[in-house]
């Protein structure tokens, strides 16, 4: 009989049967052993994207009054109710500004994205998500595609101070630069292995050299701690094994319809149907590994979506409207924010509506979004907004609410970089300087 | 500070010390700091609460924690019987009525939008009316208080009771306003401006510039000193000081009482004068200050000049009252509407196209225009009367503002914000 | 069994009660000091006994402190670290148990290839690569076998038998035939050496003692490898290896040579250091919380600047100082940040570090148990924990083990009076302990924390609690006092203390508890560190030119394979 104590436990392994136990990237373990495969047998790559809408939101309606899984869903959350167990809310995280000024809708939105806040817009780093994509967006066809929903040609992923990535805003164009010419169908697609990741496994195999001989010197206790060293190389020979397979084939892959022409412009209904274009597209284009990685703008920062017959905007509203003396909030600046979130649930729809493997697009997928502020009446920066949507393989935990207590908001985007794989061990400066991993994402 | 806790500072420290446990200002006197009585003694307790701990050697430090202009009721509660500021929506309004207003024939919405936009904050020289507000047209629908309302605040144009040296600025006639505890004659000529613009309304946004504070931006510190009795002393000394560390803050985003705060080095934001206490209320010998304000990431100097105070002690031991006197019209319509003057990080102009941006801005959706407010601001001047003109060029004004204890350091050292400052 | 209260150090010169009952001491039967007279100290170190080879894994201070010597000490390292196993009190116990998961051997090998990538990469390749290759496009075996045998010496800390040299030389070569270029090459050579667990474990080699035949002793490298770790909490350095190349550590007067060379150098400091927080079980504010609303001035700073607080008094007083360890409990001397000035409402003049700071004379402060480090880790999230606090004090400082309390005790009375006014804790403990199974442990407990009771669950200073006046007294092991001067006091002059600090130190030192016959020479250690009048150093250097520290009697499953001679001379072992 196998006496489980603490080591066995620790080991994760009691017969070479799983224990249920929270194991560092055990999850990821359990990927590699297969589940994670697609019905190919290929391995599925994994998905980085970010997707921010503008102007904050109200926090009696948003944030969970209770942490963890067991929380109710708040109002304005309720249209991605049925992702609850696939997503992570997070409220409460700060944008530390140690006085740097706060440049409204600009500062929070890079100093979330870089861990650096600036007065202006010339980024001091490049955002997260050009660091993700140095690692997982190698050998796709775009190192990353942005896109902006409300007809307004920029993004806020930033390769350097000046250097945005431009986003697509017509689904015709977007289309067009994905499924026009130069397309060619994943499932032919001819694989070249990383010569690098060969060596790393020879080295590897290299370091487990003398087992036998090393074991041979060692007391039962030590050769039982030695037994699991060796144990978790092999574990990370596998990963590298697996890296050194073509990737994976696209299932059941048709070619998408060119979209029809749309109005292209900030009425929050043209907006909503531009936005689920564009997502449906995007979509395609990451299930049939053209990017691993996206930056969808719903909204801008200073949010120009209006409704139709209005003059206000989202953002103009949120410095105009009075408060609502009943409510506690500002009545219509509430419906826009509401709005963003069915937004958001559209764009979670188009990733979880393709099937891969087991489980869906949207399961090896993370999706970060977040808005630029707080309260935007205020430009708070403190608090904003955030959310970690999909599984990314195993990578992330979700399925719960956290309250930061206003800790540096830079912990979540360290944590999702770590998860996604950059070798960063802390990030930001000053205050956002962090090397504290939120565990519940990331262990 | 009670002398069951804390530290004694060492006598060797440094730069120069130190409020509440012996206040040090100017870092040329640290020698006097280190030869300050050790033993502590509190003024003579009259408040209870925390004074005595905040209080040693008849010495204490306060940060400011609440900051705001005091002012009277909403529109709809009596103050603007004559209805609400119309803004540039009502200048608008108006063009449309004329034939230069109408919409062309191949001009679509949009574009119709911005050239009536355009038009009503353009003066005929074609400059724009916020950054140039001098010989703009009038604005017909700009409307003051006029009702019968209680506002808060004191009369500024009485000689100061007690006041050691008598100053006293040169005033123009207005109507006064009756307190909110029955005072008569108090001044406060800028609620007389703002009272009937949306944005200035209980439930607007244009009274809320403290938020930059709490992102660490600016701050105020005061200093007491030589207080021996919290209930009646007929002499204290008083210092104002730009603070020259950001707000330290709880994780709540509270500030924190009894936080460590370095007096600002630059001689222009840093200010003393003489006070007495009479019934537990501060008073203030008037005193020129000047603060710094940060809006959309763009500094202007806050000026308050002869300002006098009514300050009383909290149990809590802190500070709450009136902060009040007379700011330039030219300053307070730069810090308010028209960012003429702003500067940016590195203490240069700032751009004209954020200039401009945040003023037009303002004007779009706090509900005034540029040459309205700029025209009434003069027209309700109360202070410094150019004796040449014979009008006034400063407006009263009166801040609500609340303290929390500090230590108060007068130390040149490097700034928290070094790492993070522009080139 | 589960209900007895065990002193894991129980030296004879004391005769402490080591075992006793909870409920035995709650009726009043002993825990008093038996014997008054201790016995004479022992002045000539007891025979060494020797203990099992020991294969311990390298913590996140010792790793981090290697890469900065072997490198640079700007290497980056990218990769995170598990946190340590916590065996009998130390984390350094628990280096020798650890286990290595899949996880920190992921996060191992993204730090080497970062490491790897700095280290022959373009940029500082001239720094850190011995040789220039003939060119960059043909592998040149003789620059690469220096840079193996080179770095392999110092990451192994030995030297590289010629089969693992001539391995990682083959890597180089293979990497370089992949991917194009000689540095390529050593870089993946290095990732491997970083990767190996002969980096990441410090496994110890026993060899035929000459001196006395049929034994065996450390070999020098490992000698070398326990003193270095042991006095500089770091690899050996350059001077170091090569007295153990030459043998000279085992002779006495080559060992003190080094043995006095170390404890003189700046990174003794950086040893006591990480020795005191680990003692100190400062990884306990990783996942300590407080109530920002009860404790709004309790901040991530604070947390961070309590914990070098307290070690840079530790520093101060017992390395820069040579002070007496018994004083760290009633020092007036601190250090001071910013955000610690709000907690002990003190003005900090000192922007963006640290300055000089003094609890005064007419305070409740004095030593490091009034520091917010040791107040607020032993609370609760929103009050003070006279109970947490005791017991810490206990097991820290006093090397006992007070019991956990039973699983089914009815709570509902302390948590109901918390706010209540006038309640205090002395009043609600003294409700809960009408229950006699909780009297007996809350009687070792209470009396030492309740003196602490004018510090709140964050470390401020309060006058009364709930609008009460707070009694202060207390006591410990029999003698009564007031207040936290009082406790300082009382633990100052209280023997159990620097007998503790001994004994600790040295488990820390060998990385393994201490068996029960090998009580004589921590008797004789703690006899050395009294003449030495408690000076910390003075005791590290006895414990480094002790026998004892290097003896080796290996297991008898550590097999032969271990000894680095037992190729030549097979079956020459026990």
């Amino acid at each position: 009989m196998t006496q489980l104590n603490r080591r066995t436990i620790l080991r994760g392994m009691v017969n070479g049967a799983k224990v249920g136990m929270a194991l560092p990237f055990l999850d990821i373990f359990l990927d590699v052993n297969g589940e994670a495969l697609a019905a190919t047998g290929q391995r599925l790559p994994v998905r980085f994207g970010t997707w921010i809408w503008g102007c904050g939101f109200i926090p009696e309606r948003w944030i969970p009054t209770a942490e963890g899984s067991g929380y109710t869903m708040p109002p304005d959350l309720e249209p991605l109710a049925a992702y609850r167990d696939q997503m992570a809310i997070f409220s409460g995280f700060d944008v530390k500004l140690d006085g740097v000024a706060n440049k409204p809708h600009m500062t929070g939105n890079l100093g979330l994205r870089t861990g650096i806040p600036v007065p202006t817009e010339t980024v001091r780093a490049p955002t997260f998500d050009v660091l993700i994509g140095e690692v997982i967006g190698q050998g796709s066809r775009f190192r990353s595609i942005e896109l902006s929903a409300s007809g307004i040609e920029r993004s806020y992923s930033f390769r350097g101070a000046g250097s945005p990535n431009p986003s697509e805003v017509s689904p015709v164009a977007l289309y067009q630069r994905i499924f026009g010419e130069g397309f060619q169908d994943p499932n032919a697609a001819s694989f070249t292995p990383d010569p690098r990741t060969m060596v790393r496994r020879s080295v590897l195999s290299a370091v487990t050299d003398d087992r036998q001989r090393l074991m041979r010197t060692l007391g039962a206790a030590d050769r039982q701690r030695m037994d699991e060293y060796f144990t978790s190389v092999r574990q990370l020979e596998q990963q590298l094994e697996l890296q050194l397979q073509p990737p994976a084939k696209v299932e059941n892959f048709t070619m998408p319809q060119a979209p029809a022409e749309t109005v292209v412009d900030a009425d929050v209904e043209h907006v909503m149907v531009n936005h689920k274009i564009m997502a449906g597209l995007l979509a395609q284009a990451l299930a049939c590994n053209q990017t691993r990685v996206f930056n969808m703008l719903f909204s801008d920062t200073a949010s120009n979506l209006r409704r139709s017959a209005s003059s206000d905007t989202h953002h103009t509203l949120t410095h105009e409207e009075p408060v609502n003396p009943k409510l506690g909030y500002q009545e219509q600046v509430a419906w826009f924010a509401a709005k963003s979130m069915v937004a958001c649930r559209d764009f979670v729809d188009a990733l979880a509506g393709i099937k891969e493997g087991a489980g869906t697009l949207l399961d090896n997928t993370l999706l970060f979004a977040h808005s630029d502020c707080s309260i935007a009446k205020s430009h708070a920066v403190e608090g904003i907004p955030m959310m970690v949507i999909g599984k990314a393989g195993g990578r992330v935990r979700t399925g719960y609410h956290k309250a930061g207590r206003a800790d540096a908001a830079s912990r979540v985007g360290l944590s999702i970089q770590q998860a996604m794989g950059v070798q960063v061990e802390k990030w930001g400066t000053g205050s956002m300087d962090t090397n504290r991993t939120v565990t519940e994402l990331v262990a | 500070m009670t002398a069951g806790d804390g530290y004694r500072r060492r006598a060797f420290l440094k730069g120069g010390v130190v409020l509440s446990a012996g206040l040090l200002l100017a870092s040329a006197s640290s020698e006097r700091a280190a030869q300050a009585s050790p033993s502590p003694e509190a003024p003579r307790q009259a408040t209870g609460g925390l004074q005595n701990e905040v209080f040693r050697n008849g010495e204490a430090g306060f940060v400011v924690t609440e900051i705001a202009y005091a002012l009277g009721p909403d529109g709809k509660d009596g103050a603007c019987p004559a209805g609400m500021s119309a803004g540039v929506r009502g200048l608008i309004e108006a063009l449309a009525k004329t034939p230069a207003g109408q919409r062309g024939a191949d001009e679509n919405q949009q574009s119709y939008e911005r050239r009536m936009n355009m038009a009503v904050q353009t003066k005929s020289d074609g400059q724009n009316i916020c950054l140039n507000p001098q010989g703009a047209s009038a604005d017909p629908g700009w409307r003051m208080v006029s009702g019968k309302v209680k506002v808060d605040g004191f009369d500024l144009d009485a000689r100061e009771p007690g006041a050691s040296r008598s100053r006293r600025v040169d005033t123009c006639s207005h109507e006064e306003f009756q307190g909110t505890q029955g005072e008569r004659g108090v001044d406060n000529q800028w609620y007389r401006v703002v009272g009937c613009t949306t944005g200035f309304q209980s439930s607007g946004q244009a009274n809320s510039w403290q938020t930059e504070m709490y992102t660490g931006s600016w701050g105020i510190l005061m200093t007491l000193k030589g207080v021996d009795d919290l209930r009646n002393d007929p002499e204290v000394q008083i210092g104002f000081y730009a603070n020259a560390d950001p707000l330290e803050l709880s994780a709540a985003r509270a500030a924190l009482p009894y936080a460590t705060y370095a007096a600002t080095q630059d001689e222009r934001y840093r200010a003393t004068t003489r006070g007495r206490i009479v019934d537990g209320v501060l008073m203030i010998d008037p005193v020129d200050l000047r603060f710094h304000n940060i809006v959309n990431s763009m500094t202007d100097d806050r000026i308050l000049r002869a300002a006098r105070a009514r300050f009383r002690f909290t149990p809590d031991g802190g500070i709450t009252g009136l902060l009040a006197g007379y700011t330039p019209v030219e300053n307070m319509y730069d810090l308010q509407y028209g960012a003429r003057h702003s500067r940016n990080a590195k203490g240069e102009l700032a751009p004209e196209r954020l200039r401009l941006g945040t003023s037009v801005g303002r004007a779009a959706v706090l509900g005034h225009t540029c040459n309205g407010a700029y025209q009434a601001l003069y027209q309700a001047a109360d202070g410094d009367r150019d004796p040449k003109t014979g009008r006034c060029t400063s407006i009263s004004t009166q801040y609500k503002i609340r303290f929390a204890p500090a230590f108060v350091v007068d130390a040149r050292t490097q700034s928290v914000n070094a790492p993070l400052a522009l080139k | 069994m589960s209900v007895m209260i065990a002193r894991t150090f129980k030296p004879s010169t004391l005769r402490r009660i080591g075992l006793g009952l909870c409920l035995a001491l709650a009726g009043g039967i002993g825990w008093a000091q038996q014997g008054a007279q201790p016995e004479p100290a022992a002045v000539v170190e007891p025979k060494p006994l020797g203990g099992p080879l020991l294969m311990r894994r390298l913590t996140e201070s010792q790793y981090r402190a290697t890469i900065a010597d072997v490198f640079a000490p700007d290497v980056a390292i990218a990769g995170r670290f598990e946190r340590g196993l916590r065996e009998d009190g130390l984390i350094a116990v628990g280096t020798s148990h650890g286990s290595m998961s899949a996880f920190s051997l992921e996060q191992y090998d993204v730090s080497a290839r970062g490491i790897a990538a700095e280290v022959t990469g373009e940029k500082r390749r001239a720094q850190f690569v011995p040789c220039q290759p003939k060119s960059e496009s043909t592998f040149d075996k003789a620059c690469a076998t220096r840079f193996v045998t080179d770095y392999g010496l110092k990451l192994f800390r030995r030297p590289l038998s010629p089969q693992e040299r001539d391995r990682f030389v083959q890597v180089a070569q293979a990497a370089q035939a992949k991917l194009g270029t000689f540095h390529q090459g050593l870089e993946y050579a290095l990732i491997g050496m970083l990767d190996s667990p002969h980096f990441l474990l410090r496994m110890e080699r026993a060899e035929p003692d000459p001196q006395q035949p049929g034994t065996m002793r450390l070999d020098g490298w490992s000698k070398a490898v326990r003193l270095s770790y042991f006095l500089t909490n770091t690899t050996p350095d350059a001077e170091l290896l090569r007295a153990a190349a030459h043998g000279e550590l085992h002779s006495e007067q080559g060992l003190a040579r080094q043995v006095d060379r170390l404890l003189a150098s700046p990174r003794l400091a950086s040893s006591v250091r990480a020795f005191f927080w680990d003692m100190f079980q400062f990884d306990g504010f990783n996942d300590l919380f407080k109530d920002p609303a009860i404790y709004p001035a309790y901040t991530t700073a604070v947390a961070r600047d309590a914990q070098e607080q307290t070690l840079r008094t530790v520093v101060s007083l017992l390395v820069t100082q040579q002070g007496d360890y018994r004083d760290l409990f009633t020092t007036r001397e601190t250090w001071l940040s910013r955000p610690l000035g709000i907690l002990y409402r003190v003005p900090v003049a000192t922007r963006n570090g640290w300055e000089r700071g003094e609890y005064p004379a007419n305070s409740a402060r004095a030593g490091i148990l009034t520091d917010v480090s040791m107040l607020a880790l032993h609370s609760h999230p929103g009050r003070s924990s006279p109970t947490l606090r005791g017991k810490s004090l206990r097991e820290i400082f006093l090397c006992e083990k007070v019991p956990d309390p039973p699983a089914n005790v009815n709570f509902s009375i302390v948590q109901d009076a918390v706010n209540r006014p006038g309640s205090t804790a002395r009043l609600r403990l003294a409700e809960h302990n009408d229950n006699p199974v909780c009297a007996g442990c809350h009687k070792l407990t209470d009396p030492i924390g309740l003196t602490l009771e004018n510090f709140d669950g964050a470390g401020s200073f309060r006058a009364k609690e709930n609008g009460a006046e707070l009694d202060l007294s207390g006591s410990l092991d029999g003698k009564d006092f007031s207040g936290a001067t009082g406790l300082g006091q009382a633990m100052h002059d209280n023997p159990s203390v620097t007998g503790c600090l001994t004994e600790k130190l040295y488990r820390s030192a060998i990385g393994r508890d201490i068996a029960g016959n090998e009580e004589p020479f921590v008797e004789y250690l703690m006899g050395r560190f009294e003449a030495e009048s408690f000076r910390v150093p003075a005791l590290m250097r006895a414990i480094a030119l002790s026998k004892t520290f290097y003896a080796v009697s290996p297991a008898l499953d550590q097999g032969p394979q271990r000894t680095a001679a037992a190729a030549a001379k097979k079956g020459n072992r026990s």
